[in-house]
């Protein structure tokens, strides 16, 4: 018995940053909003204060915040020809859960990703030729250009409250900024965190080897700050607890701090928690969707929700999923490279080096999630040939702390017992003696990394798992090694007592241990229906009123995390859809 | 030199056993900022701190629906400008184990002007 419920103007699947940012501006904007949350109200009042919030077993090892595997998982495999198995407890990537989403428990480190990404095709063929790019490397071009997206990533940042320091502004490169990033219009809205001591060292060494170390820009609140929707943040302190934890002092860039609280005063935006959808529904024609359909999860019961507008704004794994579910697009088939839902799913890689100085004294508790210092000048920096290297992509490379646990954060260098008297002796001796240096790096879309509905397992509403395709790809090896050797490099300059070098990952990819909470893909962005499922408003090409909005519409994952373009595309699909769709209500490109 | 002059600015302080009484409220509401994601003057408002309305010559853990930290509770303390001042100087030292989530602002200036506000708003 599915009850049906009264039409609203738009319905919005998940209240996290994208979720937030739509119902925000788009209640602003008259139009009544109901948004179904499948998780719990959260505060920071009520959730994340001290001193409950320093539970790392809570946290970390329970996964509180994130989604709870026993209703509905993912399985995952690494190529097409193995089974597929559920991933029965979290590990490589932790997808939030509850009002806030993974904004909550994210670091807060912001990106403006580039045209580097945006035309990575065009701009690759353009400098390297056709023949650089692999046969099963199949990127393509986003239909969005830096320069559209640039007021956006602005709104975002000075919603967010992200603590920077610009490099380019209007085309002049500042002091002390990342001299690589696209020119911006003004600064960030709050000066650079307060160095530490690992990322000041590094930043030493990078300097000394010819690189351009800037501080990492971060959602924390470098001073108390006021957004422009008037939500207040207090100034970060530095905590130590910042990954995987909600913000005690309001001073993390979350939805549930910075956008979320205002859309609930208004009165024609109405959140709705412990809602599973289970389906978007399509009209007779498949031209239009009319709404979605959900259970209560506390009482079991099932709602239909008619709306003029949906808006998948879940975590961007759960996007797809629901597509796939709707079947709302053609799910992608890699053997007959036809179809597009579940395309070009991405993941990211690394590697990470420990340097250990003996008499040093790091105080790795007092850190915020961004207190990183980064180098560019393998990433965004068009100027480094990978020619030689025979890689498409980026990495960076940071240094400092995020969330070293009292408890988890146990650094000793290779070579230790694993347990016992010694080990212990050696935890205590080189917590405080340990640094970190690390590579992200970018993965490119592979014809056979790909997500579809898993033929065998069912989720608690029956319905078909989602099923990952994945692995790493000679690119990200090759980068990989490339990065590592930069690490290790920059590593040795700085003379430590003992180093736990930096190696590529190339063995095959598994969901233990945590890696990183980036999956982007399956619902992606472009230029014509056959290569994509959105168009660059992010509006779907098969039914118009349908947007799609997260890191699932990113056709190929960059080294940088995903949080920037996120604000920023939700910031402009809220514009296209206010300003244009609204107006005349149909494609808003023709295919 | 630095240090002597502190010194000398500390030990007035202990002798008149006073915070600096001319706090200007207009800087205050600035200072407020700092603040203001955690804690409202209006009465009945509580946030992820209490509300501040009738703040002082109220006992510190006094407000009925706020969950204070034991520490707070025990603490003994009655807000004036005295006790507010060397509390927001440092949290920790004042009353340890309290669970505001502030480092403490350092500046009896801005300390001064920020009770000259709290002083006004909090009414």
């Amino acid at each position: 018995m599915v009850t049906k419920l009264k039409d609203v103007d738009v319905v919005v699947v998940g209240l996290g940053w994208t979720g937030g940012i739509l119902s925000l501006e788009l209640a602003k904007a008259g139009l009544k909003v109901v948004a179904l949350e499948r998780g719990e109200m959260r505060t920071t009042a009520e959730d994340y204060a001290l001193p409950g919030i320093r539970d790392e077993l809570r946290y970390v090892v329970r996964h509180d915040l994130m989604m709870n595997t026993a209703r509905d998982t993912l399985t995952v495999r690494n190529e097409p020809t193995q089974e597929a198995l559920p991933m029965r407890r979290l590990g490589s990537f932790l997808p939030g859960d509850g009002v806030g989403g993974s904004g909550v428990h994210w670091s807060g480190h912001t990106w403006r990703w580039t045209d580097m990404e945006f035309k990575v095709r065009s701009l690759c063929e353009q400098r390297y030729g056709k023949s650089f790019i692999p046969g099963d490397m199949t990127i393509q071009d986003w239909g969005i250009s830096y320069e559209e997206l640039e007021p956006y990533y602005d709104r975002f940042e000075y919603t967010a409250a992200i603590s920077g320091k610009a490099g380019n502004l209007r085309g002049q490169i500042q002091e002390g900024g990342n001299p690589f990033e696209a020119p911006r219009n003004r600064d960030y809205p709050l000066p650079p965190l307060t160095t530490i001591l690992s990322s000041e060292m590094f930043a030493k060494a990078a300097k000394n080897a010819g690189y351009h170390p800037f501080p990492r820009p971060t959602a924390n609140a470098s001073r108390a700050y006021t957004n422009p929707d008037g939500a207040t943040f207090g100034a970060c302190q530095y905590c130590g607890f910042c990954q995987r934890f909600g913000c005690e002092a309001n001073a993390k860039g979350s939805p549930h701090v910075a956008v979320i609280p205002i859309a609930l005063r208004k009165e024609n935006f109405e959140l709705r928690t412990n809602s599973w959808v289970t389906k978007v529904l399509k009209d007779s024609d498949g031209k239009k969707v009319t709404g979605v359909t959900y259970t209560n999860l506390l009482t079991g019961e099932e709602y239909e929700q008619p709306a003029g507008i949906v808006l998948l704004c879940a975590y961007a794994l759960n996007n797809v999923h629901l597509l796939l579910l709707s079947g709302i697009g053609e799910p992608y088939d890699p053997a007959a490279q036809k179809g597009v839902v579940g395309k070009n799913y991405c993941y990211q890689t690394g590697a990470g080096a420990t340097l250990f100085f003996e008499g040093r004294h790091f105080n790795p508790f007092m850190s915020a999630g961004g207190s990183n210092v980064t180098i560019d000048d393998y990433n965004i920096n068009l100027d480094f040939d990978r020619g030689p290297h025979g890689f498409v992509g980026g990495y960076n490379i940071g240094a400092g702390f995020n969330t070293p646990l009292p408890i988890g954060y146990r650094p000793v260098p290779n070579g230790t017992p694993q347990w016992g008297k010694a080990w212990k002796a050696a935890t205590a001796k080189y917590y405080q003696t340990a640094m970190n240096i690390g590579a992200s790096g970018s993965v490119m879309a592979n014809r056979y990394n790909y997500l579809d509905l898993d033929p065998t397992y069912r989720n608690a509403f029956g319905q078909p798992l989602m099923r990952m395709t994945f692995d790493y790809k000679e690119n990200e090896h090759k980068m990989g090694r490339h990065a590592a050797d930069v690490v290790n490099a920059i590593a040795r300059s700085m003379n430590p007592t003992a180093l736990n070098p930096a190696s590529a990952r190339t063995e095959p990819w598994t969901v233990v241990p945590y890696q990183s909470t980036h999956n982007t893909g399956g619902a992606i962005m472009g230029t014509n229906p056959r290569e994509s499922v959105l168009n660059k408003y992010l509006q779907s090409w098969d039914c118009h009123n349908l947007f799609v909005v997260g890191a699932c519409v990113f056709p190929h994952n960059s080294s940088y995390n995903p949080t920037g373009p996120v604000g920023a595309l939700s910031y402009w699909t809220a514009d296209a859809i206010k300003n244009r769709y609204l107006k005349n209500p149909g494609p808003l490109v023709s295919a | 030199m630095r240090s002597g002059l502190l010194l000398g600015v500390l030990s007035i302080v202990i002798i008149n056993g006073a915070a600096r009484a001319d706090g200007d409220p207009a800087r205050g509401e600035k200072r407020f900022e700092e603040c203001a994601t955690c804690h409202t003057t209006e009465r009945g408002v509580n946030n992820v701190g209490p509300s501040l309305f009738g703040l002082f010559g109220r006992k510190a853990g006094e407000i009925a629906d706020f969950r204070y930290s034991p520490a707070m509770k025990r603490s003994g303390i009655t807000w004036t400008q005295q006790t507010l001042d060397s509390f927001i100087a440092d949290p920790q030292k004042e009353v340890p184990g309290n669970r505001m989530p502030f480092a403490g602002m350092p500046d009896a200036g801005d300390r001064a002007d920020l009770i000259a506000y709290l002083q006004k708003a909090t009414k």
